[in-house]
């Protein structure tokens, strides 16, 4: 075995340049006695999603507070990769996130990085357990910003904003947006409570959303008693149950 | 002890009221006017007999009250440089002097009969000029002593806002991340840090002139650029502004860090702030404009104490004569400030005097 098969390898994700110059500085300290490669660098979470499709990585630090998404959402969505890393998360301040992290043996760091606190988290990190995409979300106060579906070895992200319905459909759920169908493999029960305030349940095993409805019809399989909801962009119609049907008194 | 005492001794409060300004002019009248509608509640015997009470003390307090103004306006350096208390005094004996004069000289207007009473008459329109003079400066007084409060809350909170952990710890890190690549840059970064903190913690005053204000915020832009890089730009445009113009001290910056923090850090492209200060006749304008993303929720509450105390110290300052406006566009945030256009002392031998707007 040669030594680079050896190192960690190490991605990092912050959107200040500094403070990555600064952890790449760190790593190249810890690189005399811990073999470890900087595998790459992202400023944004997209961007670290598209380039860790690409590159494996043993361990990830990243940054909590980032612009659209921030760190603990990006760990969700990258906890769907087929072999996960090891987060690190690391933070300037936000005591909400530092309990949650003590809270379930998460680590991370506090900036400014200190070097002997960076080579103890990167030592642990070998021999670490993946965190729960679970954990993860119980981390996170706020709803996620965008859905994560993993297709054909790739993370694709679409953001909550496009979605105008999903349904379950036996194992999976199917996600629409405007373009296409995606297929996700989630909780209808925990997407509704996550979501409350952009979609509603329209039927048992459909939820809409509140933006995205132009219209009810009369119709369906129960025929005409039944009601159907019509929804921006989309010819196909979404039957109502018959508990669910005061939304349409509320929204006309 | 130059410190110990200006912690003890509250530079601000004591201050006789601009009379000159027109939001003061405005509160004197209609403060002498409702304590007039007081006296004719009491007297009164029926709603004509109210009318008539009513007409009478109008009559005389109007003339008065409207050369009075005229008068301390005039004389307004000179009170200045009495000090407070003995300008107090001063305002006493003019608008007493002033009452009588008016008083005697309306002749039959104000006094129907002329016999025994005239000495009482002329008592009781010095006692109730002394009355009403300490009423109004009383009350300008407590107000002078709110302004100070929320000048003392607005360098707190900007002190809170420096040592905000965030932004400490970031920027402590960004340095760090530079010192080894760009020591020398590092350098200025930690002296714009310091010229932050000791303007944020510096002895309250209520006004510094303008380019101050502006050197602090490129200043602090500076360090925000020096975390953030390409992402932060900001568009200068200073026009027509007078080197002498003052404004009040911590204006503009807490107005540009609300749009890095509430705006540009969460724009993934970042974007452009765009400060505009000018000065139009008698006015100065400034205003901040910068993006902010689209589906974003209400401004946070810190946002909101930082902009409710600079709209509370511009009321206390300037009373009617600056205006203050925000609106919330889509994509973008703009607050709008119009003060007017004070201009510094010079040669003032007094050391807090430049810095000092009378009230």
């Amino acid at each position: 075995m040669t030594t680079i098969e050896l190192a960690l390898r190490v991605f990092i994700v912050d959107d200040e340049t500094p403070a990555r110059n600064r952890l790449r500085e760190l790593l190249g300290d810890c690189n005399e006695q811990l073999p470890l490669v900087v595998v790459g660098e992202a400023a944004n979470g997209r961007e670290a999603l598209d380039k860790l499709a690409e590159t494996t990585a043993d361990v990830v630090l990243l940054d909590i507070r980032m612009p659209q998404m921030d760190g603990i959402e990006l760990a969700q969505h990258l906890s769907k990769l087929p072999s996960p890393p090891v987060f690190v998360f690391t933070t300037a301040y936000d005591a909400y996130a530092i309990k949650a992290f003590e809270l379930h043996a998460i680590d991370y760091l506090l900036k400014p990085i200190r070097l002997g606190r960076l080579f103890d988290a990167l030592t642990r990190a070998r021999s670490a357990v993946p965190v729960q995409t679970e954990v993860l979300r119980d981390l996170l106060p706020e709803a996620r910003k965008h859905l994560s579906i993993h297709e054909r070895g790739k993370i694709h992200l679409i953001t909550i904003e496009e979605v105008l319905f999903m349904r379950a459909e036996l194992k999976y759920i199917t996600v629409r947006t405007a373009e296409r169908e995606y297929l996700i493999e989630e909780s209808l029960t925990a997407l509704e409570k996550e979501f409350a305030t952009r979609f509603i349940r329209v039927h048992r095993n459909c939820l809409v959303a509140k933006d995205a409805i132009v219209g009810f019809e009369r119709g369906g399989e129960e025929g005409e008693s039944g009601w159907q909801v019509k929804l921006k962009g989309l010819n196909e119609r979404m039957a109502i149950s018959r508990r669910q049907q005061y939304i349409v008194k509320e929204f006309s | 002890m130059n410190e110990a005492r200006s912690i003890k001794q509250n530079p601000l409060s004591d201050a006789l009221p601009n009379f000159r300004n027109l939001g003061v002019t405005l509160r004197i009248l209609l403060l002498s006017n409702a304590m007039a509608l007081l006296v004719a509640v009491v007297k009164a015997h029926g709603w004509q007999d109210f009318l008539l009470q009513m007409t009478q003390i109008v009559a005389l307090l109007t003339p008065i009250m409207l050369s009075g103004l005229l008068l301390l306006g005039l004389v307004q350096p000179w009170l200045y440089r009495l000090g407070y208390w003995r300008g107090a005094l001063a305002v006493n004996v003019a608008v007493s002097l002033l009452a009588l004069f008016i008083y005697y000289l309306g002749g039959e207007l104000y006094q129907p009969d002329l016999d025994g009473a005239a000495y009482f008459d002329a008592l009781r329109c010095v006692l109730l000029s002394v009355a009403m003079c300490g009423l109004l400066l009383m009350y300008f007084r407590l107000r002078a002593r709110g302004l100070s409060l929320a000048l003392e809350d607005a360098h707190l909170q900007v002190l809170r806002a420096r040592i905000r952990p965030h932004f400490l710890f970031n920027t402590i890190n960004a340095v760090l991340g530079i010192v080894r690549a760009e020591p020398k840059r590092a350098e200025t970064a930690l002296e714009d840090m310091a010229d932050l903190f000791r303007m944020a913690m510096a002895e309250a005053q209520d006004l510094v002139l303008v380019q101050q204000e502006i050197q602090l915020s490129k200043q602090y832009i500076a360090l925000e650029q020096l975390r953030m890089g390409d992402r932060l730009s900001v568009d200068w445009q200073v026009l027509d502004m007078p080197d002498d113009a003052l404004i009040p001290v911590l204006l503009l910056q807490p107005l540009l860090e609300n749009a890095v923090y509430h705006g540009i850090e969460s724009l993934i492209e970042g974007g452009c702030i765009h400060v505009l200060l000018r000065r139009n006749g008698g006015t100065l304008q400034i205003r901040v404009e910068n993006p902010r993303p689209a589906a974003s929720a209400e401004p946070h509450a810190g946002n909101k104490i930082a902009l409710k105390n600079i709209r509370e110290r511009l009321s206390l300052l300037f009373d009617a004569e600056a205006s203050y406006q925000v609106i919330t566009g889509k994509d973008y945030y703009r607050v709008e400030i119009t003060l007017p256009y004070v201009k510094e002392k010079r040669h003032d031998h007094n050391r807090t005097g430049f810095a000092r707007l009378h009230r």
